[in-house]
């Protein structure tokens, strides 16, 4: 079952540096509109259905919110 | 018309700079960091990329900590304002330019902080002896420039920063002058911070600058505004760099930035040879006239060279080399403490500034000019 998340930052500049870690690891991703959420982060974020993103980018500042299957 | 004052600012921009900027202003137009549509997450994405060739040009660690501003002048009043404490010590050269004393002087005003000038004697000395002589318990920050902006002399010493680590001295760079003929490392030339400004002899466009930084959670913002992020909080956030970048950038000269920099890179070796050459011509054919001053002649520059004519004031050589349809700056410079140290604060300085657009017959006619007057 493939369950896709966001990956949401604070910053803006972390997205892409978080983009481009996962693009260097080949982990498929794309940049969307950060979805409301209780919290406010930066606008943009990382979608992704690959598990394997988390800990790609562990050494930074992130939260994830997991889509319904 | 003969251009030679091009640490004001570059007049000539690389082709590929200009085409940037329209391109960024016709095809993107939108602001980074603000709106979520797909356009604005380009933008916000050409934003990172720049940010990564600026830190990569300067030999950042982390290569995106760096803060964009409107000039360098910002940078230095962010990174001083936002840096220092109260009871802080700063020692500076004789050769900085007023962007770096004004704002110090102004907090000294107000009993902020303080700070001391290495004089042009002492700066031959050896750095531990600089350092001993100068500093002081509370010393927190070396500032210096890169190249004085008025004599064109490199003051910039790897030595120094180096000897101030030791002391646990957060050292600071102004690269405003030469950032595009030096190549520098932050890494490994021990500099913490680092201004710059995207006009001068980086090749970019008025209006860009920022501040490098070696850490990232040590600086209070300069400006309080719209930081296109956690727009709930009522102070900016502490996110870097947004945290420090309130306000629109001027993403499209952002943009002309970062190509820029790579002209700037892939043409270093060439320009700095074309700008050798053409330095030393001028300096060989001013040494040969008896009546010219040049200034800090003995020591290595970059392509600027301050002088005085015997039997004239600077103003009087500007609108003379005006009237023949060459550009040269007189006067103080903005740069006050290297007139003081010079001795020329009532003479004013005549300083002809070159780029890699300059040429060798332009150097011949100016010379002929000099030997007219």
């Amino acid at each position: 079952m493939v369950i896709e998340m966001n990956i949401v930052f604070f910053s803006t500049n972390d997205v892409f540096a978080g983009e481009d870690r996962l693009k260097d690891k080949q982990i498929n991703c794309k940049i969307v509109p950060t979805p409301v959420t209780d919290k406010a982060y930066c606008g943009v974020c990382i979608e992704t259905d690959n598990e394997d993103a988390i800990e790609a980018l562990e050494d930074m500042e992130f939260n994830v919110i997991r889509k319904g299957a | 018309m003969i251009y030679f004052d091009n640490a004001a600012t570059t007049k000539y921009k690389p082709e590929t700079v200009i085409k940037a900027f329209v391109d960024y202003t016709r095809n993107v137009g939108v602001s980074p960091g603000r709106g979520s549509y797909s356009l604005g997450i380009d933008a916000s994405r050409k934003l990172y990329q720049v940010r990564k060739s600026v830190g990569k040009y300067f030999g950042l660690g982390d290569l995106t900590n760096v803060v964009f501003t409107k000039n360098s002048t910002e940078a230095i009043n962010l990174f001083f304002c936002g840096y220092l404490n109260k009871g802080d010590h700063v020692l500076i050269t004789c050769y900085e330019h007023n962007s770096v004393l004004r704002p110090l002087q102004s907090m000294q005003d107000k009993g902020m902080i303080d700070y001391s000038i290495i004089s042009r004697e002492d700066l031959l000395l050896p750095a531990k002896q600089i350092l001993d002589k100068y500093c002081k318990t509370n010393t927190k920050v070396l500032a210096v420039t890169l190249a004085s902006n008025l004599t064109g002399r490199i003051v910039f010493s790897r030595d120094l920063f180096a000897e101030a680590k030791k002391h646990d001295i957060t050292t600071f760079l102004d690269s405003s002058q030469g950032a595009g003929k030096i190549h520098i490392s932050m890494e490994a030339d021990k500099i913490d911070y680092l201004a710059f400004t995207g006009h001068k002899d980086l090749m970019g466009l008025p209006g860009t600058g920022g501040l490098c930084c070696k850490e990232k959670d040590k600086i209070v913002p300069l400006l309080q505004g719209g930081t296109g992020i956690l727009g709930n909080e009522y102070v900016n956030p502490k996110a870097f760099p947004e945290g420090l970048e309130a306000g629109t950038l001027n993403m499209p000269a952002i943009w002309a930035l970062g190509s820029a920099i790579n002209y700037v890179s892939e043409h270093m070796e060439e320009n700095q040879l074309k700008e050798r050459h053409l330095v030393d011509t001028l300096l060989k054919e001013l040494n040969e006239m008896g009546s010219v001053t040049i200034y800090d002649n003995e020591f290595e520059r970059v392509s600027t060279i301050g002088i005085n004519i015997e039997g004239h004031t600077s103003d009087e050589v500007v609108k003379y080399l005006d009237d023949n349809d060459v550009c040269v700056r007189g006067g103080i410079h903005c740069a006050i403490l290297a007139h003081e140290a010079l001795n020329t604060v009532s003479t004013g300085v005549v300083r002809i500034s070159l780029s890699p657009s300059n040429t060798e017959e332009e150097i011949f006619r100016f010379i002929e000019l000099i030997k007219k007057m």
